[in-house]
């Protein structure tokens, strides 16, 4: 295969799916309506409540994305519509929203009152201003059974297709008592969406697994630590075994840890079987099987080692794309898709997608591209 | 080469940036109080719109844990990931030889800002 280096546009033949768009509020004002009165003045101290701890130079909303009139980047659904839906062919755009420390917060019951009017407000003013957009059922993970009941209230939304945690929680996702989550996710049919988010704020776990960094450029450099253990602790407490149907998408994380975690997990599962009884395939199948990522904000080597390095991760089946939109790394479908051969563009930019959110079956794809 | 008549000095304010279309191309004239700068509007990472970003100033080099500031106005930092470009030359600041930013010349004649193509 080929690498391609054409930089038109034009060449797509079939759409882009776009595996993680930000939707947000215009004030956090806008949730009141979805939530009970005794939250209320909490929202104001929305940022008071969680502060972040590390100083980003570069503002996480891109200004270039700002709808205007003083609105915030991601906040306008007929803006981003155009700014990004239409600018550049994308057919369907899964919306992950911007509670993006929400398991974070201490209190349990206003992480889920919030998270709950959160949702309200997407599927009342994104979900039906456009047939492109597709919804995340963003859940609190401190309290697994509340998240639950949440995905119950809204996951047979027929254009629901996920359920949202953050990367950073307070144990590891594979353990037991998340599997109310992972029940009730099976139950409604929705794909697990784990994305970046809350690392070391409020009770999570520190930044980075050494403590907390210096610097935004050190903390984002090895945001992919989270993914990582999240998605080695999936795999070896069998929760694959236990919830056969259950798909996993990690979103924002990067992609080239993955060859290096499936190869360290599939030798030390030769060595260590006797510790994970319960799995019966190599660990890496299950992740082949299973687990999809999502190309922002992707690494960026050279061409021939970006191709060699998803041919390492099996992209044709691995790699969903995303562009991250309004937030500051987003990565335009230009860039990224066109680096990639043909064959491999095509899995990446839409087919990848379909299959993993069933969108054919579900009749959620505009174009029928998808085989 | 051509002078394209693009702004009247006092019509653009120190720190501000007028994108206009030069023989088709996107440019971005910039007044950082002191100097006016033509810089094409196209970054080259993502070929998103540059002179949408920031001027401002930078850290200079300096030893682990020291900050000294400056060079404010001498930096336009791309909206999106914000590589740093020195507005005088178009070279990123890391990795001046590989990434580069075409800039223009520019004159001054009778109070209008004139960009030179060539
Ligand atoms: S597009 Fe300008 S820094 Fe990436």
């Amino acid at each position: 295969m080929e690498a391609s280096t054409t930089k038109k546009a034009s060449k797509f033949n079939h759409g882009i799916i776009d595996c993680d768009v930000h939707q947000g509020v215009k004030s956090y004002d806008d949730l009141k309506p979805y939530m009970p009165r005794v939250w209320w003045d909490r929202l104001k101290a929305h940022n008071a409540t969680l502060p972040f701890l590390m100083f980003r130079p570069i503002p996480l909303e891109r200004n270039d994305a700002a709808p205007g009139n003083g609105l915030p980047s991601g906040s306008d659904p007929e803006f981003a519509k155009v700014d990004l839906l239409d600018r550049y062919n994308i057919e369907r755009a899964i919306l992950t929203g911007n509670l993006l420390s929400i398991s974070a917060h201490n209190n349990p019951d206003y992480a889920a009152a919030l998270a709950s009017a959160f949702n309200d407000y997407t599927m009342d003013t994104w979900i039906p201003s456009d047939e492109r957009w597709l919804g995340s059922i963003v859940v609190a993970t401190q309290d697994p059974l509340l998240a639950a009941k949440e995905i119950d209230r809204l996951g047979s939304h027929p254009r629901v297709v996920q359920v949202l945690l953050t990367s950073a929680s307070r144990e590891p996702y594979g353990q037991r008592r998340y599997y109310p989550i992972y029940e009730a996710a099976a139950r409604n049919n929705l794909v697990i969406g784990i994305h970046g988010g809350g690392e070391g704020d409020g009770i999570n776990p520190s930044t980075t697994a050494a403590g907390y960094p210096t610097t935004n450029f050190e903390r984002h450099n090895i945001l992919a630590i989270h993914h990582m253990s999240q998605l080695n602790s999936i795999v070896c407490e069998g929760v694959f075994e236990r919830f056969p149907t259950l798909k996993v998408a990690f979103i924002e994380g990067g992609l080239a840890w993955l060859p290096h975690l499936m190869w360290r997990m599939d030798k030390n599962f030769r060595a260590m079987r006797n510790e994970v009884p319960w799995l019966k395939y190599k660990p890496s199948e299950y992740i082949l099987k299973h687990v999809r990522l999502t190309t922002q904000p992707i690494e960026e080597p050279d061409n021939k080692e970006l191709v060699q390095m998803f041919q390492l991760m099996h992209a044709e089946k691995t790699v969903m794309f995303s562009t991250d939109y309004p937030h500051w790394d987003n990565d335009t479908p230009l860039f990224v898709l066109n680096k990639l051969p043909e064959e491999m563009r095509r899995r990446v930019a839409y087919e990848n997608a379909a299959e993993m959110y069933q969108l054919q079956e579900r009749g959620l794809l505009a174009g029928g591209v998808a085989k | 080469m051509t002078k394209h008549d693009v702004v009247g000095v006092e019509e653009l304010e120190a720190g501000a940036c007028k994108i206009t279309t030069i023989e088709g191309k996107s440019i971005g004239v910039y007044y950082n109080g002191n100097e006016y700068y033509a810089i094409r509007n196209v970054c080259p990472h993502q070929q998103v719109e540059l002179c949408k970003g920031k001027f401002t100033g930078t850290t200079l080099e300096s030893k682990p844990h020291e900050y000294i500031y400056g060079r404010e106005g001498e930096i336009l930092t791309c909206p999106w990931h914000g590589w740093e470009f020195d507005v005088k030359t178009g070279k990123a600041l890391v990795d001046p030889d590989r990434y580069r930013v075409k800039v223009y010349d520019v004159s001054i004649e009778n109070n209008r800002v004139l960009v030179h193509m060539d």
